[in-house]
């Protein structure tokens, strides 16, 4: 049984992250209503970095511009004594368009920072002195052609897999392609190259995010569209060459993952909320829905062949062997959403930890609810 | 209001309550029904909100527009304007203040009678009431009129006039209104401007127009089609929006001239446009015939005047029904709620929902943000019919030392929680293969100790080629059986499957008698059955079903089981092979398998997945010839690994094999503590330095980190060290000497060993504790404490500053922290220290550090320092 509690906000304007701290002592927020007027626009997303790297926060904005504050203890100054105090360290302006996403790159890379815009380019910073923060140096520009919503890291430290990241557009026009890319660093050449396509992502991605690795030889990549699919990617060893293996998991998502719980947006409980899961109607229509149609359609599996064959010297290839493009998500349900443009709606994703059973069922009912 | 399409408004101040309005007015209520059920003729709304009809007023025909009285009192003041032109106030309230009574039925007469197309009540004089009329050659179009003129007779002369026919109420009749405005043009849409109150906004035809009522031979005037639906941004008070056809036009009234911007033009007409109140900037506009409402949020265009030129709005839908909607209405306080009704007028109540953002904490609680406001998710002890999650779980046995009791290695399981039988194997394997190797390497300090921990297989391939079989007897029954002499390698074997204890006794006895004890009947009797000894299988059973949790058929099959017959084709035979399959229990149904079986073929047995793999591998030693075992080993650790089943280390052992199996256990279940510590069990150092154990170890620490188990992971730390010494950190502070520049580590580290023994009784400063207050280089003396300004290593004195009560409080502490006060310690950005103790002490109080002058916050400087380790909070 889940029950939400309500919390005191200061924000004047909607609230559109929040983000916890290694720890999970200390959260962040970020609002429209600029109500402490760091950015002029509204600030999308904000960020921790590891608390090796002492209280650092990363905020990023629709005034184009990425932040890094840090928190300082006020000196002998009069009106800060014994306060803490946020300072601008450095704002990166690079962007063009609107920054869209910022995340710090696990620990163990260093003081690293990657930020997404609305142009469709990645960049990603690094702080070559973790002591002064106001220095960053933008160490790679990775072009994505698409306009860029999220982004989200590899949390993996393990030495057998290679920074990576994950890049998913929002791009809403129709006839563009896959919106999810993911990025591998190249060690040889020193660059980040593409690795993979999620050829059956066609819908806008909200937001995204690799679950946390925990010892597995493999990662978990969500991803939120207008429903959440939670893909594999395994590395897969052919002689010297190393391919990922995206594979969709919803075929089998209905039975490992189970609904624990469903809370509406505002807080309120959900009618008849003592039967979880089954309490859903529309929920409950689409199962039956989803396994027809991949019933259906599982006769004919996709094999794509690769683009480049192995031997012309890319190391790379899409070598991806996917499931059938996905079922046609199931109608949203009511009231459904016709969306237009940037940063709608579908809830945003975040897994500080694994936690089976927990994360995809609580957020699919939601739009439900969220109308937009 | 042209009869069939419906308009709604939420009541301005009594939240719950809104009109419809077509042919007559129908008060709702809006109750919600998230506890209650629908009531008998309420409407529903949505999910969790009904309306109930309060009042139908139908007194006011021909209603072209209506606008409610927008203060406190006379609840329910509706303004009418007609297609006559005649503006009517009417209430749907019960209760009449009577106060406003004669409000009521007063109707206000334009000299020239044409459509009324606006009505707008002033914002700040709640009685002034602007009317917008079509044009008339000869009259003006927009009319306001004073409610309340009345009591003013001498500016507005009023008359009152006794309607003829069916009427006997008599009606206010008002005809002079307090201003008349833009005589010979239409007036399409009206606002008040919140600026002023004496500044309106009119949509005449074919231009905008501001009417300043202080002087009303002027307006501000400009010439622009987008001319209805004029509506002021209640957040942005020059912002205006105003549409024509398909066209929706934001005007700046500061800028004037034209359009601040345009909104792409719908195929459609526009019916109604209207800001959020609740939220800035945030416009809503209506199509005709359409079933999606459009919002445009504004957010990032707060200045029109700047250097911002891309276009900066967010334009996005919502269907709130299926049907066309006729009419939408913003709830005055709700966050982003609206009503809708259609044409058939069915209501449907919505709220627009924004993006939720969520974020799990380290220890599994749920925040999200929904509109403005933040709510966490709290799950709720009581419910236990949920499996934790593997993060929970890895929390709780961190908290109850899983993984650390390296005696009673079996006893990790209980820590574990017992209730997982795949650990409960773990554990009690690891616990044999070390019990036995610790006892081989009594025997023979060879190299035989590394193979137990290699696990069966290996054991068993060592054996190959050395065993003959031989015939054996059964006790009380004549089953002539293939019984494989056990020789060195297969008792090993046994030994780590648990069937038989240490010693070179073969008796399964011991383990007969804690399987009966545990309430394991079946598997005892089973065990009894392979070993021969068919009696004392019949008497568990026996025993079994006599016992208060037995169950009593297992008299039945016990019964069944002393009726064996070796004859090939006899009834008893053909029934249990048959009926076997219906048991539920995996040992009872083996054991038929067992006795029914050819000689010489066994997979009834071991392949009956449900029974325990020790049980099947300690059959298969037994039963098998050595190819034959080695064949069903090999293949049995297959199946353990692919599916990541720890009771296949018993086979695999801690090698390459078992890091396999480990592996698939971890991607299955990403438990990494139970992976950290079984490698670090007895695994040999090549297999601890396996990347894949040095990243779960390496998880598994992070993970405790993130939880503040700090005490925890040190915990795990001197574990780790003890079991693999490549993995000590080294030393990583030394103190020098200010001087020589020498390490004083010498003297330092000889302290706490001294001062144990005192420090237990909280007695310090013994006069046995080695003074060593200069450098053991230079032996010039080592600096002073900033607090007892005594040199540094002298014992520290009793606690200074706090009060007496204090002290006593602190006193266990202080017993708990005696060495650590000696210990040195001082700050990085002020480079100020002294003893431990008093610094902790001085802390306690203060925010700076203790040396005059020096205003270093010592202590807040690093934020993590002040968090409390996780586990001293948990229960």
């Amino acid at each position: 049984m889940f029950v939400a509690r309500s919390i005191a906000a200061d924000h004047k304007d909607l609230i559109h992250d929040v983000s916890f701290d290694f720890h999970g002592r200390r959260m962040a927020t970020c609002s429209s209503d600029q109500s402490v007027k760091t950015h002029s626009g509204s600030v999308w997303r904000v960020t921790w970095a590891h608390p090796e790297f002492g209280q650092v926060l990363a905020s990023c904005s629709f005034d184009r511009t990425a932040a890094v504050w840090e928190e300082i203890v006020g000196e002998s100054n009069d009106k800060l004594r014994g306060q803490s105090h946020w300072v601008k360290r450095t704002t990166l302006v690079d962007s063009r368009t609107s920054v869209t996403d910022v995340k710090f790159a696990p620990k163990h890379m260093g003081l690293m920072l990657a930020t997404c815009s609305a142009d469709g380019i990645v960049r990603i910073y690094e702080a070559p002195d973790v002591m002064n923060l106001s220095q960053w140096s933008l160490q790679h520009e990775i072009s994505c052609k698409l306009s860029c919503s999220c982004i989200s890291w590899n949390p993996s430290s393990s030495r057998a897999h290679s920074p990576m990241i994950a890049v998913g557009s929002d791009d809403s026009s129709p006839n563009t392609m896959a919106k999810v890319q993911i990025f591998e660093y190249n060690e040889n050449t020193r660059k980040y190259a593409k690795a993979e396509t999620l050829m059956t992502v066609t819908d806008p991605v909200h937001d995204i995010a690799f679950a946390p690795n925990l010892g597995r030889s493999f990662h978990i990549l969500a991803i939120a569209t207008k429903d959440v699919r939670i893909f594999t990617l395994k590395p897969v060893r052919v002689l010297i060459m190393l391919m990922y293996l995206a594979v969709f998991l919803s075929a089998n998502y209905m039975d490992n993952w189970k609904c624990t719980g469903i809370l509406k947006g505002n807080g309120s409980p959900v009618n008849g909320s003592s039967q979880q899961g089954s309490s859903n109607p529309s929920l409950g229509s689409n199962i039956p829905n989803l396994q027809n149609s991949l019933n259906g359609s599982s006769a004919g599996r996709y094999f794509f062949p690769p683009l480049d064959s192995p031997r012309a010297g890319s190391r790379w290839s899409s070598y991806a062997q996917l499931l059938p493009p996905p079922p046609p998500p199931p109608p949203p349900p009511p009231p459904p959403l016709v969306e237009h443009s940037c940063d709608a709606d579908t809830a945003s994703l975040q897994y500080p930890h694994p936690h089976r059973g927990y994360f995809s069922r609580p957020l699919n009912p939601l739009p439900e609810n969220e109308g937009v | 209001m042209s009869g069939t399409k419906p308009d709604i408004l939420w009541a301005p101040h009594q939240v719950d309550r809104f009109v419809v309005c077509d042919s007559e007015l129908s008060l709702y209520h809006v109750e919600s029904t998230v506890n209650s059920e629908l009531k008998a003729g309420s409407l529903r709304l949505s999910e969790d909100s009904a309306a109930t009809l309060l009042s139908i007023n139908s007194d006011t025909p021909y209603m072209k527009c209506v606008a409610w009285y927008l203060n406190y009192d006379p609840e329910c003041l509706l303004a009418v304007g007609q297609a006559n032109g005649r503006v009517v106030l009417t209430s749907l309230g019960q209760d009449h203040n009577s106060k406003f009574k004669d409000l009521i039925g007063k109707e206000f007469v334009p000299k020239h009678a044409r459509q009324c197309n606006t009505l707008a009540w002033n914002p700040l004089d709640s009685n002034w009431l602007a009317a917008g009329l079509d044009k008339h050659r000869a009259d003006f179009s927009v009319l306001i009129w004073d409610i309340c003129s009345k009591y003013t007779p001498d500016i507005v002369p009023m008359e009152k006039v006794r309607l003829s026919a069916g009427e006997t109420e008599t009606t206010l009749l008002v005809t002079k209104p307090l201003y008349e405005l833009g005589q010979n043009d239409a007036c399409l849409s009206l606002c008040w401007l919140p600026r002023d109150q004496k500044l309106l906004l009119a949509g005449m035809h074919r231009n905008l127009a501001i009417f300043d009522l202080r002087n009303t031979s002027q307006k501000m005037f400009v010439n622009t089609k987008a001319v209805q639906g004029v509506t002021v941004d209640p957040y942005f008070h020059d912002r205006v929006a105003s549409f024509y056809e398909g066209q929706v036009a934001i005007w700046d009234l500061r800028k004037f001239e034209k359009p601040v911007l345009t909104l792409t033009e719908q195929p459609k007409p526009l019916t109604k446009v209207a800001w959020c109140p609740t939220r800035t900037g945030l416009l809503a506009t209506l199509t005709r015939d359409s079933n999606i409402i459009r919002l445009y949020d504004m957010q990032h265009t707060p200045t029109p005047i700047g250097d911002e030129t891309e276009p900066t709005i967010i334009e996005r839908s919502v269907q709130p029904c299926d049907n066309y909607i006729a009419s939408f209405a913003w709830h005055p306080t709700s966050q982003n709620r609206m009503i809708v009704v259609t044409p058939n007028r069915t209501m449907s109540d919505f709220t627009v929902f924004e993006r939720i953002s969520l974020a799990w904490s380290p220890i599994t609680s749920l925040m999200w943000a929904c509109g403005r406001h933040l709510y966490e998710c709290a799950e709720e002890e009581n419910d236990n019919s949920l499996e934790k999650d593997i993060a929970t779980k890895m929390r709780l046995r961190a908290l109850s030392r899983y993984g650390l009791d390296t005696e009673q290695v079996w006893r990790n399981h209980v820590l574990a929680g017992n209730d997982d039988p795949q650990l409960k194997s773990l554990w009690y394997t690891l616990h044999f293969m070390k019990q036995y190797t610790e006892d081989m390497d009594q025997k023979s300090p060879g190299n035989k100790g590394s193979l137990v921990y290699a696990g069966i297989k290996s054991i068993v391939k060592s054996s190959l080629g050395m065993v003959e079989s031989s015939r054996h007897n059964w006790s009380g029954l004549d089953k002539q059986t293939d019984i494989q002499n056990l020789n060195e390698e297969r008792i090993l074997a046994l030994q780590l499957c648990g069937w038989i204890k240490k010693g070179t006794d073969i008796d399964v006895g011991p383990f007969l008698n804690s399987l009966v004890q545990e309430g394991e009947w079946e598997r005892a009797a089973a065990v009894a059955l392979f070993n021969s000894d068919i009696r004392r299988a019949i008497q568990i059973l026996n025993e079994g079903a006599s016992s208060e949790k037995g169950d009593l058929n297992l008299n039945v099959v016990a019964m069944a089981l002393s009726g064996y017959t070796d004859e090939k084709n006899s009834l008893w035979r053909e029934m249990c092979s048959t009926l076997r399959l219906q048991l539920n229990n995996p040992y009872l149904c083996v054991m038929f398998a067992f006795l029914t079986s050819e000689t010489g073929s066994y997979d009834g047995v071991l392949h009956e997945n449900k029974v325990a793999v020790r049980d099947r591998v300690a059959f298969a030693c037994k039963f098998l010839s050595d190819t034959q075992l080695n064949r069903y080993i090999e293949k049995l650790t297959n199946e353990m690994k692919e599916a990541g089943n720890l009771e296949g280390i018993l086979l695999t052992g801690l090698t390459k094999d078992g890091v396999d199996l480990m592996e698939s256990y971890v991607d299955r279940t990403g438990d990494v503590q139970t992976a950290s510590y079984c490698m670090l069990q007895g695994s040999p150092l090549d297999v601890l330095k396996d990347e894949r154990v040095q990243y779960w170890i390496e998880n598994y620490r992070n993970l405790l980190d993130a939880w503040r188990f700090w005490h925890k992971r040190a915990e795990f730390d001197i574990h780790r060290s003890k079991l693999d010494p490549s993995s000590k950190p080294l030393a990583q502070v030394f103190v020098s000497c200010n001087f020589c520049g020498k390490s004083i580590s010498y003297s330092c580290s000889a302290v706490p060993h001294q001062g144990r023994g005192f420090s237990q009784y909280g007695v310090s400063g013994s006069p046995t504790k080695s003074k060593v207050t200069s450098c053991p280089g230079c032996r010039k003396p080592l600096p002073r404490c900033a607090l007892c300004l005594i040199n540094m290593g002298t014992p520290v004195s009793s606690c200074p500053g706090g009060s007496k009560s204090d002290e006593k409080v602190d006193l266990s502490k202080d017993k708990k922290l005696a060495q650590f006060n000696n210990w040195f310690t001082w700050c990085h950005n002020c480079r100020h220290g002294g003893h431990a103790g008093h610094m902790l002490s001085w802390f306690r109080d203060h925010a700076e550090c203790p040396v005059s002058a020096c205003t270093c916050k010592c202590m807040q400087l690093d934020t993590t320092g002040n968090l409390v380790p996780a586990e001293t909070v948990q229960p």
